[in-house]
C-alpha cells in the first residue's frame, strides 16, 4: 500500500499539510521511493585522498562505505556483510587494506569484493558457493561532479549531470572557482528531533527566516537586519533550490583572506564569469539532502525516522588559500553553523518545535502556506538559467522541492518520474550554459 | 603478562596538560570549590558573574571526537586546528553572552534549566606557582520548554590561575571533551 501524498501537498495552491513530516507510513515510503532512488552526496575527493582511505556514510538509513581505490577511482557499497547482515566497517573513517566483518570474519577488499570466508572449504559446498556472488550490495551508480561524489541505488536514474540540470550552473558559483578546488577541513555531526524535509526546504527556499530566527546572532555580529535589494531564487526540475541576495547591502567584513581573494579574482572570473564571481552564492539544497552555504558549510542530513535526522556538516575551504585564511573560515563556521554555533542553535529550536506540534491531528491537517511569490517564476529570465523568481523572499524553491517529492513518491519508476516532468514541460536534461548565464 | 607493572608518575600526570605534581588536600579543595561556584553561577543564569571568572587570555576549546580503530586512535579526538564545537577567546565568549541578552536567542528563550554536576576532580601544580591544572568530569542536565530533556557528559581539562578576587581563581584554559562522537543533543546552547 502506498500513500498518495498529493492529498497533503497542493503545490499549485501553495498549501502543504504537516502530515508529510509526521507520518511513519510516509517515512517508510520515502526510504524506498526517495532514498533508494535519488542521487545522494557521499564524499568529496579531499575526504578520501589516498588509496585505501575510506569513510562511512549513509544513503537514507542505509549505511555505505566509500573507498578510494588503488587506481584513484572511488567505490561505494552497502556497509552490510552478506552473511548475517552485520555492519562491516565500524570506524567513521580511516585507511584500510581490507574490511573484515567482526562477526564471523568474512573479509572484503576495498572495492567490496568478498575475498575470504573462514573455513570456506569445510563449511560451504564449493559447487554452489561462489564468493563473487556475495560481495556487499554495490551502490548502483556512482558519479562525480567537481570532486563531489554522489551515489544512487537505482540503475535507471538519470545521469548525475541531468539530475543536477541547471542547478550545476549555480553549484559552480560555489565550488568551481579555483583550479585546485576545495577541501574539507572539519566535520560536525549531531542529531535533531525533526523531519529531514524541514531542514532541506530551508536552504532550498527560505531566506525569509534569517532576520528573525537569527536576529540575535546578526545583532551581536554587527550585521544587522537584511537590507532588501536585488536577489533571486531558483527552483530545479528535480527538487533543487537556491536563493541569494546580489551584491551590496550588509556591511562587508574584513577578512585575512581579502588579499588572496583579490589576487585570485581574475581566475574566478575566468572560470565562472563576473556574475557568479561576485554574486549568486547564498544558500542551496540539492534534493534530497545536500546543502551548502556561501560561507563554506556543506552538509547532508541523514533521516532517522519521521521525527529525527542527523546533520553531518563539513567546512570547505579553497585548497590553495593561505593557511591563515583557511583557519579563519574554519573558526567562523564552527562559531556560527556547528551545533554550538550562534546561528545554528536557533534553527534547531524551530524545527524541533514544528515537529512536536505536528503530533496534533488538527496541526498536521491544517494547510501551511507556501504561497510567497506564487506565479512570479519565469524560465530563463534575467539571464538566469531555469525557473527563477526575482526575489529571495519566495517559496518557489519549496514548491519545486515538494512538486518533485510528489513525483518521486507517486511514481513506480524513474521513467514515470521523467514522464510527469516532461508532461509539465519541465527540462529533464543537462545543458551547457555560458559563464554569464542564458544569453537571450 | 601485564603491560605495565604499576601506574607511573608519568601516567598520573599525563592526562592533565601542564601538571607537575598532585595538589595537596587544601589546594584541591579550594580548586574544586571554585568549580562548584562556577556551576552554581551557570545554573542560576548569572552569566555576567560567570564571565567575570574568565581570564582575558582565555582559551576555551572543545574538539570533536570520532569513531576510529584502536590502531588509528590518535585521531579519535580532533587536534588543534581541526574540528571543534568551541574555540573561543575572551571576546568570543562575551559575544555569546551578549547574544543571550538580545532576548532573541531562541534556543535559550525562554532559558533552559541546567544542572552542572562536577565530579572526579584531580588537581595539580604546574611550572607557574599561581597556575593549576585541574581535571574534572561533568554531567550537564538540561530541561527546557514544556518537556525537553537532555544531558551530555564529558571531561574538562582546565588551567586555573589564582587571582585576588572573591572567587579566588580565574579560568585560563579549558579543554572540553564531550563523550559523544555524534552529538545526541540538538544544540550546545549551554556553557560547559
Amino acid at each position: 500500500m502506498t500513500t498518495d501524498v498529493s492529498q497533503f501537498i497542493d503545490v499549485d495552491r501553495g498549501e502543504i499539510q504537516g502530515e508529510i513530516f509526521h507520518s511513519a507510513a510516509i517515512y517508510e515510503q520515502e526510504l524506498e521511493r526517495i532514498w533508494a532512488r535519488s542521487w545522494v552526496f557521499l564524499a568529496h575527493d579531499s575526504m578520501i585522498p589516498k588509496k585505501g582511505d575510506f569513510l562511512q556514510t549513509y544513503i537514507g538509513e542505509d549505511p555505505v562505505v566509500v573507498v578510494r581505490q588503488k587506481d584513484g577511482g572511488v567505490r561505494a557499497f552497502l556497509n552490510q556483510c552478506r552473511h548475517r547482515g552485520m555492519r562491516i566497517c565500524r570506524a567513521d573513517r580511516g585507511n584500510a587494506k581490507a574490511f573484515m566483518c567482526s562477526f564471523h570474519g568474512w573479509v572484503y577488499d576495498t572495492a567490496g569484493n568478498l575475498i575470504d570466508v573462514p573455513h570456506e572449504e569445510t563449511a560451504y559446498n564449493p559447487e554452489t558457493f561462489d564468493k563473487s556472488d556475495w560481495g556487499p550490495r554495490q551502490v548502483a551508480r556512482l558519479e562525480e561532479y567537481r570532486g563531489f561524489w554522489f551515489g544512487t541505488w537505482d540503475a535507471e536514474a538519470p545521469s548525475l549531470l541531468d539530475y543536477l540540470g541547471d542547478m550545476a550552473w549555480y553549484f559552480d558559483a560555489h565550488f568551481d572557482r579555483y583550479a585546485n578546488g576545495y577541501e574539507a577541513i572539519a566535520v560536525h555531526k549531531w542529531v535533531i528531533e525533526a523531519n529531514w524535509k524541514l531542514n532541506a526546504e530551508q536552504p532550498a527556499s527560505d531566506m525569509y527566516h534569517g532576520d528573525v530566527s537569527h536576529a540575535s546572532a546578526k545583532q551581536v555580529m554587527g550585521i544587522g537586519p537584511t537590507k532588501e535589494r536585488e536577489g533571486h531564487q531558483f527552483s530545479g526540475t528535480f527538487g533543487h533550490g537556491t536563493g541569494w541576495w546580489d551584491l551590496g547591502g550588509n556591511t562587508k567584513r574584513e577578512s585575512v583572506g581579502d588579499d588572496w581573494v583579490a589576487q585570485n579574482h581574475d581566475q574566478v572570473v575566468e572560470r565562472v564569469g563576473e556574475r557568479r564571481a561576485d554574486g549568486i552564492r547564498g544558500h542551496a539544497n540539492i534534493f534530497p539532502n545536500f546543502m551548502f552555504l556561501h560561507n563554506g558549510t556543506i552538509r547532508v542530513t541523514h533521516p532517522r525516522g519521521p521525527g529525527e535526522f542527523e546533520v553531518w556538516a563539513w567546512t570547505m575551504v579553497p585548497s590553495d588559500a593561505p593557511a591563515e585564511f583557511k583557519e579563519e573560515i574554519r573558526k567562523k563556521v564552527l562559531r556560527t553553523f556547528s551545533p554550538g554555533g550562534i546561528f545554528e542553535q536557533d534553527d534547531a529550536e524551530n524545527w524541533v518545535e514544528e515537529q512536536r506540534i505536528m503530533r496534533g491531528f488538527m496541526a498536521r491537517r491544517s494547510p501551511l502556506v507556501y504561497t510567497m511569490r506564487m506565479g512570479d517564476a519565469k524560465r530563463d529570465q534575467n539571464n538566469l538559467p531555469g525557473l527563477t523568481v526575482d526575489h529571495p523572499y519566495a517559496d518557489e524553491g519549496s514548491r519545486g522541492m515538494y512538486r518533485h517529492y510528489v513525483d518521486m513518491m507517486s511514481a513506480e519508476s524513474w521513467a514515470q518520474v521523467i514522464e510527469a516532468k516532461v508532461s509539465r514541460g519541465e527540462p529533464v536534461t543537462y545543458r551547457e550554459i555560458g559563464l554569464e548565464g542564458i544569453a537571450r | 603478562m601485564t603491560a605495565v607493572a604499576e601506574t607511573s608518575q608519568v601516567a598520573v600526570l599525563a592526562a592533565a596538560p601542564g601538571a607537575v605534581a598532585s595538589a595537596d588536600l587544601h589546594l584541591t579543595h579550594e580548586l574544586a570549590t571554585f568549580l562548584y561556584l562556577e556551576a552554581d553561577l551557570l545554573d542560576d543564569w548569572r552569566f555576567d558573574d560567570w564571565f567575570a571568572l574568565l581570564a582575558t587570555d582565555l582559551d576555551y576549546w572543545a574538539p570533536t571526537r570520532e569513531n576510529r580503530t584502536f590502531r588509528e586512535r590518535r585521531h579519535e579526538t580532533a587536534p588543534r586546528g581541526g574540528a571543534a564545537y568551541f574555540e573561543e577567546n575572551h571576546a568570543d565568549m562575551a559575544q555569546r553572552i551578549d547574544r543571550l541578552k538580545t532576548h532573541m536567542a531562541w534556543a535559550e528563550e525562554p532559558p533552559s534549566r541546567t544542572r552542572h554536576l562536577i565530579t572526579n576532580v584531580r588537581a595539580f601544580t604546574t611550572e607557574k606557582v599561581d597556575e593549576f591544572a585541574v581535571n574534572s568530569s561533568f554531567l550537564v542536565y538540561r530541561t527546557r520548554s514544556e518537556r525537553d530533556e537532555d544531558q551530555i557528559l564529558g571531561q574538562r581539562r582546565d588551567l586555573l590561575r589564582r587571582v585576588d578576587t572573591p572567587a579566588g581563581f580565574e579560568i585560563v584554559r579549558r579543554e572540553i571533551r564531550f563523550d559523544q562522537a555524534t552529538l545526541l543533543i540538538k544544540n550546545l546552547s549551554a556553557f560547559f
